[in-house]
This record gives C-alpha cells, structure tokens and sequence, in this order.
C-alpha cells in the first residue's frame, strides 16, 4: 500500500511542466493555442521534451511520477476532452 | 457582529450536472442550499465573509499564500459558461487585513486576484435577495505545505474575534469539503464513514477537535478542504452544528451546515 500523500509538494524541477497544465486548464487561450498545435504551445512554455510527450500521451502516471500535481493533470484533462467531446451538462 | 455561520460543499456537478451525477442527490443538496438562502435572508447580514481553497487558479507555484484576503473593490471570475462578479464590503476586508496582522497572523493580501470557482458555488445558490457584497478569504488547501488546522483554528478565533467586534452584520460562510480525492486513484471512493463521525462531533459541539487533526489525517481522508471548516469553527467555538444535509454522491461528501449563533 502506498503510504505517500495525495497531494504532496510539487518539486521545483516540475515547475514547467506544472506551469504548462495550469495553463491548459485555467487559460483559454493557450487551451486553443494548444489544440491547434500542441508542439507549439509546449515549445512556448519551456516543456521539455519527456514533460511534452508525457502530456501529449495523456499518460497520468508518467505525469505524477514527473512531479506534476494530481490536480492539474485531472482539470487539464478534463478541460481538454471537454473541448474535444462536447458534454452535455444540465446547467443551474 | 456575527450573525450566522454555514458550511456548503462546492462541488461543481451541483452547478453543472453531468449525466453522470443523481439529478436527485443533487437536488436535495440545492434544497439544502435554499435553506441556507431563506436563513440568511432571515438573518439580514451586511456582508458575507467566504473562506475558500483557491483551486490552483487564483494562485499557482509562483507565488503560494497560505492566508489570503482579498480587499479590492470588487472580485470576478469564470467557471466555464459562469461569469461572476461581486462587490468587496471594503471597510471589513481592510479592517480584517489591518487586525489579523495586529494580531499575529501574516496575512496576504490582494486587490485585484480572480476569484475561484469555489467561492462562486455556494455563493450562486445562497445569496441573499438582495444580494449583500462580500470578504473572500482564502486558505491553501491544494498546495503543500498548507497551514495546519490548528494554524486555521487559530486564524478563526481571531477572525470571528474581528468580526464580533464589527459594527455591520457579518454571516461567515465556509466553502468545501466534505471528503473527495479529485485527480487521485481514489476518486471513486472517498471517506464517507468519516465524514459522518466529524459531523456526529460538530452536531455535539466539538469544533475544537478539528483543530487537533492532523494534515496528513486530512490528507489521507480526502479532506484536505476541511482547513476552511477550522477557520470557520476557530470563529464559532463550541457552538453546535445543525446539518442540514449529508449527501455522498459517488466521489464526493456533499454537506450543507449551520452553527445557529
């Protein structure tokens, strides 16, 4: 059994890469960058190549093992396959 | 003077409904939340004081504050289609900011920070009619190290003490909780049974056992948000909570509560 935090510090070293999945989920505009053209918008933040292929794979282990936040990796994605397939929400 | 205080989950399915989430389980907690606007409508507060977790939106690893208050003259955000925007009641957040730092506490500040999603769910269904302007205030929840819930505790003593002495009328709301682990491998199965042994220990007055819980418990029981509980139970004391609702959907403890003051 794992005995880690869910949510631990985020190492220094992953600070692009956390950078890079706050934008995707929190800046529409570099969402659309990205979607356009995913190498682009990873070469305009300083992703380095194992970060940007991790992210463009979706692979979410690779992600947390790298440092990113649990967090992030789970709203960048969802923002994302919300872009991708419209889901139908019933809005109040 | 403080006049009411109130726990409301913000979980964003109540907002927007996937297909995914009980229509039903949802809509007892919107009549939850109801109940907390005709409460506060009762109550006629002058402001409405809002302790959060910024979800990594307001503030990312740049800059990290463990405490915040937001003391502009107005605060906006978005939440997908949700555009929000509510005026600030100035003199308290100033007051609030001026008196917490008198009093120990190493406050940020901001005039001009968007405001989170999680401020902005409990606040769409139970503000008042008509709507009263607002103090956010923020505590980390999402970014290690957070400020521990005895830290928080402590932050609320004195916070309800600021707001005691306060000439306007101030209901304090907290935002958050109850266990959920979004982005982990437990997402689909939070603490339930520990959830309700907290409530059991709120309804008999027992806030101060909050501030005793370590982060790592909270951590471990998908309630790292509970810190905005201590804050708010720092403030309240002994006081002891009516639950309004419980409603655990399938990856989210869904609370509404009040300490009646």
């Amino acid at each position: 059994m794992n005995d880690q935090p869910h949510y631990r510090f985020p190492p220094a070293s992953a600070y692009k890469l956390n950078r890079c999945l706050f934008a995707l989920k929190s800046d529409d505009a570099f969402r659309a960058r990205f979607l356009k053209d995913a190498g682009a918008a990873m070469r305009e933040l300083e992703v380095d190549a194992e970060d940007t292929d991790a992210i463009l794979r979706g692979d979410r282990d690779a992600l947390l093992a790298r440092g990113a936040h649990p967090y992030l990796v789970f709203m960048a994605d969802l923002r994302l396959r919300m872009e991708r397939e419209p889901v139908s929400f019933e809005f109040f | 003077m403080l006049v009411g205080a109130f726990a409301c989950a913000h979980t964003p399915q109540l907002l927007a409904r996937p297909a995914t989430e009980d229509r039903e389980l949802v809509l007892r907690v919107h009549a939850a939340f109801a109940r907390v606007k005709r409460r506060l409508e009762a109550l006629r507060p002058d402001a409405i004081a809002i302790v959060a977790g910024d979800h990594v939106e307001a503030f990312f690893l740049n800059a990290v504050p463990a405490l915040a208050v937001y003391v502009g003259t107005e605060c906006a955000g978005t939440f997908g289609r949700y555009r929000y925007r509510f005026p600030i009641y100035e003199p308290l957040a100033r007051s609030i900011v001026e008196q917490g730092i008198e009093r120990g506490f190493d406050l940020f500040y901001s005039q001009d920070a968007p405001l989170d999603y999680a401020f902005y769910v409990p606040l769409h269904f139970t503000m008042p009619e008509p709507a009263v302007p607002i103090v956010p205030l923020h505590v980390n929840v999402y970014l290690p190290p957070q400020p521990t819930p005895r830290r928080c505790y402590d932050w609320g003593q004195a916070l309800g003490e600021i707001l005691r002495a306060r000439p306007e009328r101030v209901a304090l709301m907290c935002s958050g909780g109850m266990s959920h682990f979004p982005g982990t491998d437990r997402y689909a199965s939070p603490e339930f049974d520990y959830d309700r042994r907290v409530l059991e220990t709120l309804k008999a007055g027992g806030g101060r056992e909050i501030a005793a819980i370590t982060g790592e418990e909270l951590d471990k029981m998908g309630n790292i948000e509970l810190r905005t509980w201590a804050t708010l139970l720092g403030a309240v004391g002994d006081v002891r909570a009516d639950v309004y609702c419980y409603e655990p959907s399938w990856h989210h403890g869904n609370a509404v509560v009040e300490w009646p003051l």
